[in-house]
């Protein structure tokens, strides 16, 4: 295994109460091992998403993405658009992390210990939501992590992001 | 289901009572000072504390981002939802509604549009007069109230409305009816009417312009469709080709009676997603519950797998 040769930020927390509520942002989360962000719509099971994966305790986008967005980046014509932390409806944004490349992967957050699960799939769902046309194709592949939490704790924006050896 | 919106946590900026015992509140955001845009027509729905989702049109208007306007009736005998309004809403206080939809526009090829309002039915019609008036177009909004008093959202309608675009018809000046049969049997070329009202309201209008030409006629009817509170009633099917009539059970669906009776209809997912069982239909109020048809078409299409009907309902079989 090679060493994992970066570190990166934690910018912002959103989580919703329940299904299709707007993004609320956060100081601060308790993060439960092996459940979810406490008072996030997947922690207390009033969530929309389809039966699989079943890992999705907390979400997290990168915000150089969204950045890549907004600047129409790559050039696909018609894909140019303006996603917020508050709309993108992952938990945490960071910067500075290879999201993609963390599948099965253990990393740090803080005090906290994740996992990379699996990526996150893009839903229509979201693009309805926020009538965002294209929004779907867009994230395609660059959508973020889904993962699980082995250890849990309190995350605040700022909180270094490093990974770990497995 | 339908199509998902954002549900957002706003607050109650302003609430004041007005005549027919309508509440007009105002919801602003906390933290948006642009809300999800809307057209004349669009509803929003207001989730209340215990649950129950309701709708209301918005009466603002939609070059004015930063508030949602309802103007909500208190409906005693209704299920709850306006009497818990009144009753406990406040200035201050944070109220889950949700971004607008529009079932029920204005159509750009229309010549001229013809608006009937009974009641508190004039929600949705004073944007869309306002949508006419500004952009200069033909209109008159017709709106019908038990009397002056208790004619909600007059005052305003009477200050905005050009001469010659609001015709009252109240119940107590019999000099100001108007006899509906008579004023819809010929329709303008180009002429587009819209209604929203009381079910009797709604009936009436419906059957008095059936005759309309297929596509020129909308109607906004806030039904049971996507009501958790929504108990099935029972109500008949008349078969418009032989004239037969079957009941529909509470707990049983059309489809299935239709099925047992002997009618092919084609079905698969018998959950109101696929549209394999859509049919025609010619008079009745539906209770449109399915995910299928849109707007238009639920003026005379129903989805008998999962949706139902007040009453009796004429099928095109």
């Amino acid at each position: 295994m090679n060493a994992q040769n970066w570190f990166g930020e934690l910018l912002h927390i959103h989580i919703a109460p329940a299904a299709s509520y707007e993004m609320e942002e956060q100081s601060q989360a308790n993060l439960i091992a092996g459940k979810g962000i406490e008072g996030d719509r997947y922690f207390l099971g009033t969530g929309t998403y389809s039966a699989r994966p079943a890992v999705r305790e907390v979400t997290l986008i990168e915000a150089e993405v969204l950045e890549h967005l907004e600047i129409g980046e790559p050039q696909v014509p018609g894909i140019k658009l303006s996603l917020s932390p508050a709309d993108h409806r992952r938990n945490l944004t960071t910067r500075g992390v290879p999201l993609n490349h963390l599948v099965g992967k253990r990393f740090r957050v803080g005090d906290v210990v994740l996992r990379g699960a699996r990526l996150n799939f893009p839903c229509k769902y979201i693009e309805e939501l926020l009538g965002i046309p294209r929004l779907f194709e867009s994230l395609l592949n660059r959508s973020g992590l889904n993962c699980s939490i082995e250890v849990g704790g309190i995350v605040r924006p700022g909180d270094r992001i490093v990974p770990l050896e497995d | 289901m339908a199509a998902p919106r954002l549900i957002m946590k706003m607050t109650v900026a302003d609430l004041h009572r007005g005549a027919g015992d309508v509440n007009v509140i105002e919801f602003r955001h906390p933290r948006r000072s642009q809300l999800p845009t809307f057209e004349a027509g669009s509803h929003v729905d207001v989730h209340l504390p215990s649950g129950k989702v309701r709708q209301y049109s918005l009466m603002g208007d939609p070059s004015d981002l930063s508030k949602y306007v309802i103007g909500v009736k208190r409906e005693d005998a209704g299920r709850g939802g306006s009497a818990w309004i009144h009753a406990n809403l406040n200035v201050g206080d944070e109220v889950a509604v949700s971004a607008p939809r529009n079932h029920f526009r204005l159509h750009d090829a229309a010549k001229s549009h013809i608006l009937l309002a009974g009641g508190i039915g004039v929600t949705p019609m004073i944007s869309m007069a306002r949508a006419l008036k500004s952009e200069g177009r033909a209109f008159v909004l017709h709106f019908f109230a038990r009397s002056r008093s208790v004619a909600p959202l007059l005052v305003d309608l009477e200050a905005e409305m050009p001469v010659g675009s609001l015709a009252l018809h109240f119940d107590d000046e019999p000099n100001t009816a108007l006899d509906l049969a008579e004023f819809l049997k010929d329709q303008q070329v180009g002429a587009h009417l819209y209604y929203c009202g009381p079910p009797g309201f709604m009936a009436w209008t419906r059957s008095h312009s059936a005759h309309w030409e297929t596509g020129t006629v909308h109607f906004e009817a806030f039904q049971a469709d996507m009501d958790p509170d929504y108990l099935p009633e029972a109500f008949t099917i008349r078969l418009n080709s032989s004239g037969r009539e079957l009941l529909v059970p509470t707990d049983v669906s059309a489809l299935t009676v239709l099925r047992d009776a002997g009618i092919p209809l084609l079905s698969s997912c018998e959950n109101g997603v696929c549209g394999s069982c859509e049919c025609g239909f010619l008079a009745g109020e539906p209770i449109h519950r399915d995910a299928v048809l849109g707007p238009e078409a639920k003026s005379n299409r129903f989805i008998p797998c999962v949706s139902r009907a007040k009453g009796q309902i004429v099928l095109d079989l």
